[in-house]
């Protein structure tokens, strides 16, 4: 039974996630397109020392970008293209576009997926020993510390680590090598000073989130009866209280997982030098480069959208009461 | 007293001898060039149009020549220097009968001129840079005529004279003809081509190979043994050479101070921390680059712009050595015109020096307003600065947001100038905004597009009176600087107009040009002229800082310090 209403959900959310795509491609292709900035700005300053006759380079960039020909025109072309599995071709970093996000992908995930599992496991700890231990020494202490790590800005902790750990102690090169292979000790090793700086803010705010839904369900009536039943404090924790604090936690963990498209990443890569996914987004921002951008936010947009559909899923098993239909 | 001549002459001989001849040098290591100032943009050169990309390709890809840090000419896929028909129309380029492609095959003549006709002209390919290659004939535009000769010699034809066209031809570079007729009339196929976007094809043409290039993080060449200046010296003398990206900075800043990477280029504010260092050695260089306070004068600026004698008394009150002092820390010279200092066409003597003494005096400044009617004279003999009818005169300066060194110049302007009575509003906004609020312009109640440079009627959207900007000259032409300071100048964004120096730009680029005296002459009237002028306030010339480990050698530290970087090695 549980299958069929489960597999319908699943096929409407799809259907549904298509045409989201589809819509947000059309108002990112016409939004990066009628703005009123042209691909030529940033080559202004090269013509300087060179004298050329600027409205020529304007008009053989402008060309060379496709935006010389009516924006209809573009849309179609675009959308031909992409039925045939062709993204575009990216001209702020000559390959194509899907390769491009092939090549880069996976130095953002590594560095989300491992940030966000380790300050998951830390976080969530910490979490639930501040709930229990409410009001005690050790609570306040986590209470500090986590608001320490949520105001702390990455980039400035980045640079601090680089400066203390890989300057000062030469214990780290103070950027990430690209030239380690990505299965190795050595890739770990040189993931250690990005993790923490990305994984602290996350870490400080699992933290909150987990005392805070622990703290809620403490106070409920089925801990008091599971209490009074006799049952050990540690099932009443581990198996009552969390499996219900858990929930609210899963989707914002799940989040952060999926902001690898996004760019959640982008300044702690911008500081150690990562090439993953948020610098090739911003610099496509800035760049002008139309299809990298189309195409980063229409497979985030996707992304987010299955992110969101395996964490409904995820809470159909967690809680067996919740039903989409 | 024989046997000593001989002796004396033989040392002589052997002094020339190594004098003369670059010692070979062990080949070791990997040379790491850190950088914060953002990725190339494609290996296909011919369709760039940022620095960095050149700067990537010319690792593997030689021009015909360039220059020392004295600009005297470095011979490179050129046999020798361009000859130059006495009347001027005609170049005649040498190659090198030792280039080959990546396939063995010769490098000709005819990939040149391929190159030139085929490419670089085509109304297919977009070429950014078209206009070096064109010329005015009967108020036409038209294309200069490239021929081949034989195998290694080409010439290239003009119908009128431009002197400083030379150094357009030396900085020629070639495309293979036989591959590049593949995805001839193609521009997507060219612009994907799997050979240009990967440097398969340059051979011994670069002293480096291709290797790999990961967008937003490296570029990475090797050493290339069949280079062909390296024949007799087996160099470069690196194993690999890479050029690492940093996004910020700082970060850059670190990697050279933990010894990550061989070189870096240093802020000013950091240059003192980094001569501190003992296994790092700085080098203080001059650049191109130069600051400016623009004028605004077209109708929607403040209308005492127009004349010379506000700007000069403007410009007396703007201290250059203090703005090199304080924002530059140090890093700067004193501007004049637009033709820095390491210039052959530089002249320093009888130039009018605004902003430093004595042209540096708020009292002269302020009797300068009063005598074009822009201040009003007290009882006690105290001068006011004022507009024409007596209210407090108030400027707006408008620079772009997010560069410190043109923000800090905007607050020291500002400061500069209350202390003479004007009241600066600043106006720090992002640079899009800036070339399409601020510098692009048409004539008002029109249909016009836009553009940088549509008349003395158009305006600029936005009201503006003083800009701070950044431009870079180049040395050996500083007569491109005609589109900003030429009435016509296709980035004259603020509207000068002087038909003296109009005329002198135009001289510069005509046949009586072709003696160097002459046209030292006329370089030297125009900066005279300008400096007197002051179309803009030229501020400084910045000056670089590059950092490298001590054990790189073989370095001659100077505006083009990289010329020889083929021979540089690590001890």
């Amino acid at each position: 039974m549980k299958k069929t209403w489960l597999r319908d959900y699943i096929i409407k959310r799809l259907l549904l996630a298509i045409f989201i795509a589809w819509a947000v491609l059309t108002i990112t292709f016409v939004l990066v397109r009628v703005g009123p900035t042209s691909p030529a700005d940033k080559y202004l300053a090269n013509l300087t020392a060179r004298g050329q006759d600027a409205a020529q380079v304007v008009a053989a960039i402008e060309a060379r970008y496709g935006v010389d020909i009516p924006i209809y025109e573009q849309y179609i072309n675009y959308i031909v293209n992409l039925g045939r599995g062709d993204w575009g071709w990216s001209l702020s970093t000559s390959m194509p576009v899907m390769e491009l996000i092939k090549t880069h992908w996976i130095y953002s995930f590594q560095l989300i997926f491992l940030s966000s599992i380790l300050a998951a496991l830390i976080g969530i700890l910490i979490g639930i020993y501040s709930a229990v231990r409410q009001y005690s020494k050790t609570d306040y202490i986590a209470t500090f510390f986590s608001f320490i790590g949520i105001s702390i800005p990455n980039f400035w902790l980045g640079v601090m680590l680089i400066l203390l750990f890989s300057v000062k102690l030469g214990l780290f090169k103070t950027y990430y090598d690209t030239g380690i292979p990505l299965f190795s000790l050595a890739n770990l090793q040189q993931l250690i000073l990005p993790v923490i700086t990305l994984g602290t803010g996350m870490m400080a705010a699992y933290t909150r989130y987990t005392r805070s839904a622990m703290l809620d369900n403490l106070r409920k009536e089925f801990v008091r009866t599971a209490r009074a039943k006799g049952l050990p404090e540690r099932t009443v924790i581990g198996k009552h209280v969390f499996r219900n604090a858990i929930l609210p936690l899963i989707t914002i963990i799940m989040f952060d997982l999926g902001s690898i498209v996004f760019g959640g990443a982008y300044l702690t890569e911008i500081i150690f030098g990562i090439p993953g996914l948020g610098q090739i987004s911003f610099n496509a921002i800035f760049a002008d480069d139309y299809a990298v951008v189309v195409a980063v936010t229409v497979i985030s947009a996707f992304l987010i959208l299955m992110i969101n559909l395996i964490t409904d899923i995820t809470y159909t098993y967690l809680d067996p009461r919740i039903r989409y239909d | 007293m024989e046997k000593l001549k001989i002796l004396v002459l033989l040392s002589m001989i052997a002094i020339l001898i190594t004098g003369s001849c670059q010692v070979a040098q062990e080949t070791k290591g990997v040379y790491i060039s850190g950088t914060s100032a953002g990725d190339a943009e494609t290996l296909n050169w011919i369709l760039a149009a940022d620095s960095a990309s050149l700067g990537y390709v010319g690792h593997t890809l030689d021009s015909l020549a360039t220059y020392d840090n004295e600009w005297n000419i470095q011979l490179r896929c050129a046999a020798r220097d361009v000859e130059v028909s006495e009347d001027g129309l005609v170049y005649t380029v040498t190659i090198r009968d030792d280039l080959k492609w990546s396939d063995g095959s010769p490098v000709t003549a005819e990939d040149y001129v391929y190159t030139l006709k085929d490419l670089m002209f085509s109304d297919w390919l977009n070429y950014t840079y078209q206009s070096d290659w064109q010329e005015q004939v009967n108020d036409e535009t038209v294309f200069v005529t490239p021929e081949v000769v034989n195998k290694t010699t080409f010439t290239i034809t003009r119908q009128t004279v431009d002197p400083e066209f030379i150094y357009t031809v030396r900085n020629l570079t070639p495309y293979p003809k036989y591959i590049a007729t593949k995805y001839e009339g193609d521009i997507d196929a060219f612009t994907q081509a799997p050979e240009f976007n990967n440097l398969t094809y340059t051979g011994n043409l670069g002293p480096y190979k291709f290797v790999e290039w990961i967008r937003n993080d490296k570029f990475v060449v090797e050493r290339n043994p069949e280079y062909y200046l390296g024949k007799d010296i087996s160099a470069p003398y690196f194993e690999q050479y890479i050029v690492k990206l940093f996004g910020t900075p700082a970060t850059c800043h670190a990697a050279l101070e933990a010894g990550d990477i061989a070189y870096a280029g240093i802020d000013p504010p950091h240059v003192a921390k980094f001569k501190a260092i003992e296994r790092i050695n700085v080098y203080t260089v001059p650049t191109t680059g130069y600051l400016l306070l623009a004028y605004n004068l077209r109708d929607n600026g403040w209308e005492g712009l127009k004349q010379k004698e506000v700007r000069q008394a403007l410009s007396m009150a703007i201290s250059k050595e203090l703005l090199i002092e304080k924002v530059l820390f140090g890093f700067g010279e004193p501007a004049y015109s637009f033709i820095p200092k390491p210039s052959p066409w530089y002249v320093y003597i009888a130039t009018a020096k605004y902003g430093v003494e004595p042209l540096l005096d708020e009292e002269k400044a302020k009797e300068r307003l009063l005598e074009t009617g822009y201040a009003t004279q007290r009882a006690d003999g105290s001068i006011e600065v004022a507009d024409k009818e007596g209210k407090p005169l108030k400027l707006t300066l408008v620079t772009n947001s997010g560069n410190d060194i043109r923000e800090n110049v905007g607050h020291l302007v500002k400061e500069e100038l209350s202390a003479i009575g004007i009241e600066v509003e600043l106006k720090f906004v992002p640079w899009a905004t800036e070339l399409r609020k601020y510098l692009m312009n048409k004539v008002p109640g029109t249909e016009q597009e836009l553009g940088y440079n549509n008349g003395p009627r158009a305006v600029s959207e936005e009201p503006w009176d003083l800009m701070v900007m950044g431009f870079n000259t180049h040395p050996l032409s500083p007569s491109g600087q005609d589109v900003f300071y030429a009435t016509q100048g296709g980035l004259n964004f603020w509207g000068y107009s002087n038909s003296r120096v109009d005329e002198l730009f135009q001289r510069i680029k005509s046949e009586e040009a072709l003696d160097e005296g002459v046209r030292k002459q006329l370089y030297a009237e125009l900066s005279q002229l300008v400096a007197e002028e002051q179309p803009v306030n030229f501020l400084a010339f910045q000056l670089a800082n590059a950092g490298f480990q001590k054990n790189v050698k073989g370095i001659e530290p100077g505006i083009n310090m990289g010329y020889n970087y083929h021979l540089w090695y690590f001890e």
